[in-house]
């Protein structure tokens, strides 16, 4: 039988012997480690760095205006995590997700590589430096020549600091007009208004003074002004518990910034202007009420409550037709109620927004482009083609401009225009400085040499100059670096100082060019008047900006803080209206203005106003690499172009909006489980008078029934017998029982330690920076790009679709939950941070056949992604549901779900194991910088000094509601804080899980009539 | 609080842009597609340490024995950051020719001893002089899952003959430990010196 030949003529025998070479082979190819590896050393090495230990340099943030100062984390020559600096003003070392994402930029797979030129048959294809200066100088040599230079255009996102007057300086040589500095994201108005009220373009707004915030519009938690400074002050002012500013949002949807007011407002779009007239008493309340359908009772009390507390603060940010109207009489109000002083600081003004040229500029400037004005245009980090509305035709615009340069780095739908384009550094790699407030200048250094054959714009610049005879000599400095250093207040001893610390005093140069004369803006018309059935509000995403967030998965992967959607664009339509027209979430909404129309799902919501539908700006790009092109929809083509008539400011709430029900259908990619919690006592909150009676014991009983109430003397020791049982101590040792693994006198010292974590919902606004930040420090893949999907029959890459099968990654995540409000009444956002609880007793560690997860001596719930073969049960058996598995090997460059293409893999944290296919994975605590600070103090021969180190979401937490450390040592901070009265533990009542991780309750201010018993 | 580690003033950027770095942090899992798929198993890991024994020929055949023993060189002077550092770190080839600058390929006769000629100085100055780094194979490897931090070990005094063997006898390095996990943990246990004796519970250095 043996020697019977198989069908396919090979003996068995033959076939065996086949089959043990194969396994050889096999085995030689799956274990060996013959391969080779290179040990490649420096030719020199740099003095400073070390390998594999981080070096800081203090640099910049340019993600937006507002110039926060960052620790670009550097290690062997790669710039790998971006911290907030402790030591800059603006924002004492939060950072917000944007800033976070700024490597994802910098190593962003669909970067240019290097200068491209347009070539005979019309396409940008990739040429040489030399080729491409020449071809510049020569188009610059002809505007000169012929006497047109006048009429060319530079157009450069905004920035602070040296670079406007440097470039106004370059313009001016070449007799060109001063540039155009361009934000979409700023709020003219409201500059233009603080500039006529205040002098300066954005005060301080010190709101941890004001005993009342009311913001009509204002959302200075999403992407309204300064960021960080912002968040940093509200969260101090919220964090004074029952002394905190009760805040009330006016707006017509209830945004961030919206859902961690104590009261939501409901107004139409379009009559903010009314409402604060009526508050000021210009006005009467009754108009106000009537064009606002908000109730006179509820104006009234708010006007009475306003005038009644000292100091308030009131802020406004609407941008509409009216927009600086409005903020004037704001203004005015608050000169009125004494705020001006207290908690509108013009003394302390943020200076990152001056000098933005209007909406209204810009687009007279491409009106001139269409009327073939311009000979030449230059743009460096503006996108107007994606962020002009589409009405605007600024892409036909730009094709009656001759010759068109872009300085982007990336294939933006504005560069893919160009003729010429000359990609600039990164941040990153750029030497800079900003000036975000009066006598501070925040420097910006490379933290690494470049990625690809860029250069920095000014350096280009400055070569240019050099070889031109005629203005060489006004540009001596080899490069842009000496540039500033020459300039630098103090000289270059000053400047290394600065650059030591991140912030030098002093101020930078001014630009010497006159300003370009204003233009009258097109008025934008009243929304009333507009056409439709509803009224449309566009607003800037909290995580893409004006759409420069969009290539950057991070972003992209980024939920929605307030509707948990990624992915993807949504109308958000108010549940009632939705009711009506016979809509649910997920439906696809065809918005029709006179303009244009999009199309995209609904997502029903409680917090708009019944007559208005909202779209977020930043997605719907039909360029701009493999994360953003063809995801969404953009608002923007929808909208006409109005503006506000005196500041110029573009009008975004400008129209009404025909909507329908397509009758289609798609899916909403959200990382949303429930919206509410159905009395489980996630996210918990007091009222004001329920701290005080708390405080003073009277409520004690009431306290102790809710679920998971303190019982702080779980920490520090944190008695687990569970996880003692799964360390092998088990014994019938009574005291070893209670002591589980956490006795002081185990041999290995560690367990002394208990690592810990307080989350203060009071301070937390729900922004989400630690994901991003957690992102970043962890190697956590992103699972949904189109690319990503699996391609089915049915699916083809559609962006989400991982997500859509609960596939996402976020180690920590914001859960949101509305509280009340199921009247269509008012209601209440409660935001939670939700990572692995590090339980002592925890519910995932006995269900794991293999020990891949078990609890150390020092408190941690670990994984040992090495020991996981990936049954999930611990994931089943996790009543937080914080454990995520790896579906595909998101790791690997060969496999589709590869989650890092060239070269965002530079940006992976080489001190945490990038994980493979089939093992789960899940929170830390950041054990890579606990083992670090641990190899540091025995180094240096101490013990781990309190509060040396935190973990990455602290760390960047812009409203500082994150603390780390180690709670049975009562020197750290959050040994201190775990003890707080308002602790709980998430579902420890309930399921005896004994977590490492304390919430402490949001406090909430009623109005004073409610908490009157009114 | 937020501070990790020192601050540095000026980046060095040159140097940065000289060469490369050392490849031992980012090896792992995405930078080398070729390596990387060959050398994994079935769960996307590569599938252990290095084997015992191995003992590659190195572009340069470094006389260790010449280093230590002939001239009294100390560990730390060429792997400088095993004190300070998760890595031990390579000297770059200008702390080769620190001295290879002056002692070159071609020795005479001296003292009793007949000329010579030294391909490995040779070799070192031509490197030196294309500006270009010696590509050394690298021969101790753990996987990718394995945090291995020198710092603690050489801190807590444990030698570095100890893991790698006398290194300073051998004319070409191999590997004198097994590298295995069970090597590890006996040592942690306190088996080799009580003194030694340290934790060993998975996320010591897994993680």
């Amino acid at each position: 039988m043996s020697e019977n030949p198989t069908p396919s003529g090979v003996r068995r025998r033959e076939f065996l012997k086949i089959l043990g070479a194969g396994g050889v082979a096999t085995a030689a190819i799956g274990c060996s480690s013959d391969r080779v590896e290179k040990l490649i050393p420096y030719l020199n090495h740099p003095d400073e760095t070390v390998p594999m230990v981080s070096n800081y340099y203090a640099s910049t943030c340019r993600e937006c205006s507002a110039g926060c100062g960052v620790l670009l984390e550097t290690r062997d020559g790669r710039t790998f995590k971006l911290e907030g600096n402790p030591d800059h003003p603006l924002n004492r070392g939060a950072l917000c997700a944007r800033g976070q994402a700024a490597v994802q930029g910098l190593y962003n797979p669909d970067r240019y590589r290097g200068p491209m030129m347009r070539n005979a048959s019309g396409r940008l294809v990739p040429t040489t430096w030399d080729a491409a200066l020449k071809l510049l100088a020569q188009k610059l040599g002809a505007v000169q020549g012929s006497g047109r230079a006048g009429s060319a255009l530079f157009l450069n996102r905004h920035e602070s600091g040296s670079f406007p007057a440097f470039l106004d300086e370059w313009l001016a040589a070449y007799g060109m007009p001063a540039h155009l500095s361009v934000d979409p994201l700023a709020d003219n108005a409201v500059i233009a208004a603080n500039r006529q009220s205040y002098g300066v373009s954005w005060p301080w707004l010190a709101f941890s003074a004001a005993r009342l915030i009311v913001s009509i519009g204002a959302d200075f938690l999403d992407a309204w002004g300064a960021n960080v400074p912002q968040q940093l002050e509200f969260a101090d002012a919220r964090a004074r518990l029952a002394d905190a500013p009760r805040f009330v949002y006016v707006g017509p949807r209830r945004s961030l910034t919206g859902c961690n007011a104590d009261q939501w407002i409901a107004c139409r779009p379009g009559s903010e202007l009314a409402i604060a007239n009526a508050l000021s008493g210009r006005g009467s309340l009754d108009d106000a009420a009537t064009a606002s359908d908000v109730p006179v009772a509820t104006l009234q009390a708010l006007k009475a409550e306003l005038t009644g507390t000292r100091p308030p603060l009131v802020l406004s940010g609407v941008a509409a037709g009216d927009a600086m109207e409005l903020a004037l009489v704001v203004n005015e109000l608050n000169k009125q109620l004494g705020a001006v002083g207290t908690t509108v600081l013009p003394d302390r003004a943020i200076t990152s927004f001056d000098g933005i040229a209007t909406d209204a500029d810009v687009n007279a400037a491409i009106d001139a482009m269409r009327a073939g004005q311009v000979p030449l245009l230059m743009i460096r980090g503006a996108n107007p083609v994606f962020t002009t509305p589409r009405y605007v035709a600024v892409a036909d615009a730009l094709k009656k401009v001759p010759f068109k340069v872009s300085f982007s780095s990336y294939p933006d739908e504005t560069a893919e225009l160009c003729d010429l384009v000359l990609p600039d550094h990164h941040a990153i790699e750029s030497w800079g400085d900003a000036q975000p407030m009066a006598n501070v200048i925040s420097v910006q250094q490379p933290g690494m040499a470049p990625v690809y054959d860029t250069r920095q714009t000014a350096d280009v610049l400055i070569t240019l100059a050099k070889a031109n005879p005629g203005i060489a000599s006004k540009f001596a400095a080899p490069n842009y670096m000496r540039w500033l250093i020459d300039r630098y207040p103090g000289g270059s001893t000053a400047f290394t100082l600065a650059l030591e610390k991140g912030v030098g005093t002093g101020a930078v140069a001014a630009s010497p060019a006159p300003r370009r004369p204003a233009v009258t803006p097109k008025a934008a018309t009243p929304i009333g008047q507009t056409a439709g059935d509803m009224y449309l509000v566009v607003y800037p995403s909290a995580a893409l900006g004006d759409g420069s967030g969009a290539n950057k998965p991070w972003l992209q992967e980024f939920p929605d803080p307030v509707t948990k959607i990624c992915w993807q664009s949504w109308v958000e339509i108010n549940q009632q209206t939705a009711v009506k027209l016979g809509v649910d979430t997920g439906d696809i909404l065809r918005v029709e203005t006179a303009q244009g129309a999009v199309e995209a799902p609904a997502y029903v919501f409680m917090g708009i106003h019944k007559d208005t539908v909202a779209i977020p700006f930043g997605l719907g790009h039909t360029a701009y690499g493999r994360y953003a092109a063809g995801i969404g929809v953009n608002p923007g083509d929808v909208l006409p172009a109005g503006f506000d008539a005196k500041s110029g400011a573009f009008a975004w709430t400008a129209t009404k909006a025909t909507v329908t029900k397509t009758g289609a259908y798609t899916p909403i990619v959200t990382t949303e489980g429930s919206a509410r919690q159905h009395g489980r006592g996630i996210a918990q909150a007091l009222t004001v008078q329920e701290l005080a009676d708390l405080a003073a014991g009277r409520e004690k009983e009431k306290v102790e029934a809710m679920p998971g109430m303190p019982n702080t003397e779980y920490l520090p020791g944190l008695r687990s017998p569970m996880a003692a049982d799964a360390q092998g101590v088990v014994s019938s040792d009574i005291k070893h029982k209670e002591q589980g693994m956490y006795s002081p006198d185990h041999w290995s010292g560690m367990a002394k330690r208990r690592w810990a974590m307080t989350v203060d919902l009071a301070r937390c606004t729900g922004c989400q920076a630690c994901v991003t930040a957690c992102y970043a420090e962890n190697n956590i893949p992103t699972v949904a790009a189109p690319y990503q999907e699996v391609h089915t029959a049915f699916l083809h890459g559609v962006a989400g679709g991982n997500i859509l099968k609960g596939r996402e990654m976020n180690w920590i995540r914001l859960e949101r939950y509305w509280e009340g409000g199921e009247d269509g009444g008012d209601f209440e956002a409660r935001f939670v941070p939700m990572l692995c609880q590090h339980c002592g007793n925890a519910p995932c560690e006995p269900v794991c056949p293999v020990y891949a997860t078990y609890h150390s001596p020092d408190g941690l719930n670990v994984q040992v992604y090495n020991r996981c073969v990936g049954t999930r049960y611990c994931s089943n058996n996790c009543p937080y549901k914080v454990r995520y598995f790896n579906w595909f090997g998101y790791g690997e460059p060969a496999r589709p779900q590869y989650a890092w293409p060239e070269r965002l893999s530079w940006q992976l944290n080489p001190d945490v194991t990038v994980r493979g296919k089939g093992v789960m994975e899940k929170c830390s605590f950041c054990v890579q910088r606990i083992r670090e600070a641990e190899h540091r103090a025995k180094a240096e021969g101490r013990a781990v000094r309190p509060d040396e180190f935190t973990t990455s979401c602290a760390q960047a937490c812009p409203s500082r509601a994150i603390t780390f450390g180690d709670a049975a040592d009562n020197d750290w901070t959050v040994a201190k804080l775990a003890l707080d009265q308002r602790g709980y533990h998430v579902f420890q009542e309930q399921l005896n899980t004994f977590p490492a991780v304390v919430y402490l309750k949001k406090v909430n201010h009623p109005a004073p009539a409610a908490s009157a018993g009114a | 609080m937020t501070k990790r580690r020192k601050r540095v003033v000026v980046p060095g950027l040159a140097a940065l842009a000289v060469v490369a770095v050392l490849l031992s942090a980012y090896t792992g899992a995405t930078q080398q597609p070729d390596t990387v798929i060959k050398d994994r198993g079935s769960w996307g890991y590569s599938a252990g340490s290095s084997p015992q024994g191995r003992s590659p020929i190195q572009p340069i055949a470094f006389p260790h024995p010449t280093h230590v023993q002939t001239l009294g060189m100390n560990c730390l002077y060429c792997h400088f950051s095993a004190n300070k550092s998760p890595d031990p770190g390579m000297p770059a080839v200008g702390t080769c020719m620190g001295c290879h600058l002056v002692i070159g390929p071609n020795r005479p006769a001296m003292n009793g001893r007949p000329a010579r000629k030294s391909e490995g100085i040779a070799t070192l100055q031509k490197y030196w002089a294309q500006k270009k780094p010696v590509p050394w194979v690298r021969i101790h490897h753990v996987p990718d899952y394995v945090n291995f931090a020198h710092m603690p070990h050489i801190n807590a005094g444990v030698t570095c003959q100890t893991c790698h063997g006398q290194v300073q006898q051998m004319n070409r390095v191999y590997q004198y430990a097994s590298l295995n996990m069970g090597w590890c943990i006996n040592c942690h246990v306190g088996n080799v010196n009580p003194k030694w004796k340290a934790r060993y519970d998975c996320s010591v250095c897994h993680y």
